[in-house]
């Protein structure tokens, strides 16, 4: 099992078209894969479990990846992270 | 049975059709338990069911093309992951396997059990998801009473619903709904206004209507007269059919007005500019012979998606839009969202008790500097490619102006430093839409190059009457005498000052009021392309001279009644 932290850091927060492309960049990995913030864990592969994350900009959230492929699910969402879901802001 | 119900009509044309009813959100299904031997084939039933509505999904999607892929396809894809969405379905299945329920109640249960969750997130932006999930939730539960494989979506049937909003009557007419039948709401409505600009009949305040009519009922609907004919008779197919046939004439008659000039019969030339949204409604404008377009929204560029658009992406749309004009000056005007109509935008603003007198217009610009900046990058750079003028809405005070004008300058030093090529010099104007900017206008008339009379809003603000109050129908009118002084003073001290003006409201667009506009002194006309063919035949019947001569008794005229019978009696003027 692999365990990181990750900040929400694009201007817009875990909105529509960012959590699309998290439940979109995801669908083909085999592990599980929640995110934990504000006290409430959800399945990451679920677009309306993200969406109750309700996770604005600046949000900590605690991954946690379970299966065959973990290190690159985890790999592959870190650095849609870091590359702040392709926005500009 | 035969059964005429009276609405208002709010965008004319003539719909035979079968009935589709539809309450908002109301999801009302009582608890029902089954077998547990049916479990397999309920279950079978409701996989059925979503499997229908992402095909039907899939079909729209592509059915869809230009502008309107680009406004209802990022909704769509949303409400495609939902559909697949592994917890929405584990749930579904799990509510049927083990609490034995009907698919139905599983999928009330659901709804109510994440809305629960939703409807307690502080954050706007997010709580409205929502509305995502019960459209996802409503069209399974339509599916799974759709036996007939044969009837496609919504396609050919009439809708009858509570409400409607402006962005689901895009998707509805996208799906083939061919007419609107509404309980409640306003000809002035922002959804009145869009089912006129897209030829969609719409019918409101026809609440009989609603409590009356079941689906599959055959109903004739005039959005002309407002009338819904349940389960009609011969002579109301033959009406039907005589409205299509003089239809055909009647626009026949008026294509011929096409390439005349708009002319009144005393020679004077009034220039009518069109009200656009779109490409197709810059390509009739260009087509009707507008001399420009008098207003371009940009609201419709962050409706209805998740995402502000970028510099790229605008500039882009504005410069089709001053390439489509081929030269007739395009007037722009910035981002014109309040609280009211932003849960659609990526924008988040907070919720508003009062968005009508909220962070709305050139306020909310001005809050989100970016946002406006952007938003003049854009325009400046499609001015390198034709005439553009930009227009700010819901100005209220000299400051607001004199900021833009700073900001409008410095993009432009900016642009051209960067090496683009714009227009030497792009007007900026004002839309007089708040009572105190048309009171203390000559306070800050030097600072605009414009002006634009927004009525719908001018009239809303000075009456205190919301349009869409179904309760004021009678209050919300431009007939009061104090919306034709204000008209007659904002348009006497623009000429005074040379600056041109425009009244781009509805009021602007509809025959009816020509005369009235005429005779406050009004030369500048901006209204849908849907009816400037039509306004411009009431125009070359006017007098002009005539009417100004007439003016006085217009502005004397004590109450609606009055001003009424000023009307009917320029309507029975000779020629």
């Amino acid at each position: 099992m692999i365990e990181r932290e990750l900040t929400v850091s694009n201007r817009l927060g875990l909105h529509a078209r960012a959590t699309a492309k998290l439940v979109q960049l995801l669908s083909p990995f085999q592990s599980s894969v929640t995110l934990a913030a504000k006290g409430r864990e959800i399945n990451a592969k679920s677009i309306m479990g993200v969406m109750l994350l309700a996770a604005g900009q600046g949000t900590q959230v605690k991954l946690r990846v379970e299966g065959n492929d973990e290190t690159e699910a985890a790999d592959a969402i870190t650095a849609l992270f870091e590359r702040r879901f392709d926005e500009d802001g | 049975m035969r059964q005429v119900f009276q609405g208002i009509g709010a965008s004319r044309g003539s719909a035979l059709g079968r009935a589709r009813v539809r309450l908002a959100h109301a999801l009302v299904i009582a608890e029902e338990h089954i077998a547990a031997s049916a479990v397999e084939a309920e279950l079978e039933r409701l996989h059925a069911a979503i499997s229908k509505v992402r095909t039907d999904m899939h079909a729209l999607r592509d059915r869809l093309h230009g502008a309107l892929a680009h406004e209802v396809g990022e909704f769509l894809d949303l409400h495609t992951l939902l559909l697949d969405d592994p917890e929405l379905l584990h749930g579904l299945d799990a509510l049927i396997r083990t609490g034995r329920y009907s698919a139905d109640y599983a999928l009330r249960l659901q709804r109510d059990r994440i809305a629960g969750v939703f409807q307690a997130m502080d954050d706007p932006y997010f709580r409205s998801r929502l509305d995502d999930i019960d459209q996802v939730i409503g069209r399974i539960h339509a599916a799974l009473h759709r036996h007939d494989a044969g009837l496609q979506g919504v396609a050919g049937e009439i809708l009858v619903t509570d409400s409607i909003a402006p962005a689901e009557l895009v998707q509805y007419q996208a799906q083939g709904v061919i007419a609107i039948v509404t309980a409640g709401g306003s000809t002035l409505s922002h959804s009145a206004i869009l089912a006129r600009s897209l030829h969609l009949p719409l019918v409101v305040d026809a609440a009989q209507a609603l409590q009356r009519i079941n689906d599959g009922d055959a109903l004739i609907v005039d959005g002309g007269s407002g009338l819904v004919v349940l389960e009609p008779g011969p002579s109301d197919l033959r009406a039907h059919r005589e409205r299509g046939r003089g239809h055909v004439r009647e626009r026949r008659a008026l294509n011929r007005l096409r390439s005349e000039p708009t002319r009144t019969l005393d020679g004077t030339d009034i220039q009518l500019y069109a009200n656009a949204e779109s490409r197709e409604d810059v390509a009739e404008a260009h087509a009707l012979g507008a001399s420009g377009v008098g207003l371009y929204r940009t609201e419709f560029l962050f409706l209805q998606r998740f995402e502000l658009p970028d510099e790229d992406e605008q500039f882009r749309i504005y410069r089709d839009v001053v390439l489509g004009m081929s030269g007739r000056p395009v007037t722009i005007r910035t981002l014109d969202l309040g609280a009211d109509k932003a849960d659609r935008t990526g924008l988040a603003l907070r919720d508003e008790p009062n968005p009508a007198l909220g962070l709305r217009g050139v306020r909310l610009s001005l809050s989100r500097r970016d946002l406006l900046e952007t938003q003049l990058r854009a325009l400046l750079r499609a001015s390198g490619y034709g005439p553009v003028r930009v227009l700010v809405p819901m100005v209220t005070t000299r400051e607001e102006v004199r900021t833009v004008r700073e900001l409008l300058k410095q993009v432009a030093r900016d642009l051209r430093s960067q090496g683009h090529e714009i227009a030497e010099h792009v007007p900026l104007g004002a839309m007089i839409e708040v009572p105190a900017a048309a009171i203390a206008l000559s306070d800050f008339i030097g600072s605009v190059d414009f002006l634009s009379i927004g009525t719908n809003d001018l009239v809303q603000y000075l009456l205190a009457a919301d349009r869409n109050n179904e309760a004021l129908g009678d209050l919300y009118t431009p007939l009061h005498p104090a919306v034709l002084r204000v008209l007659r003073y904002v348009m006497l001290l623009a000429r005074k000052h040379d600056k041109p003006i425009a009244v781009c409201g509805e009021m602007a667009g509809d025959p009816l009021f020509a005369p009235l506009l005429l005779a406050l002194g009004l030369t500048e006309f901006s209204l849908h392309p849907g009816t400037l063919l039509e306004v411009r035949r009431r125009i070359r019947e006017c007098d002009l001279a005539g009417l100004r001569q007439r003016a006085p008794e217009l502005l004397r005229a004590r109450d609606r009644a009055g001003i009424e019978a000023w009307l009917a009696d320029c309507a029975c003027l000779p020629g």
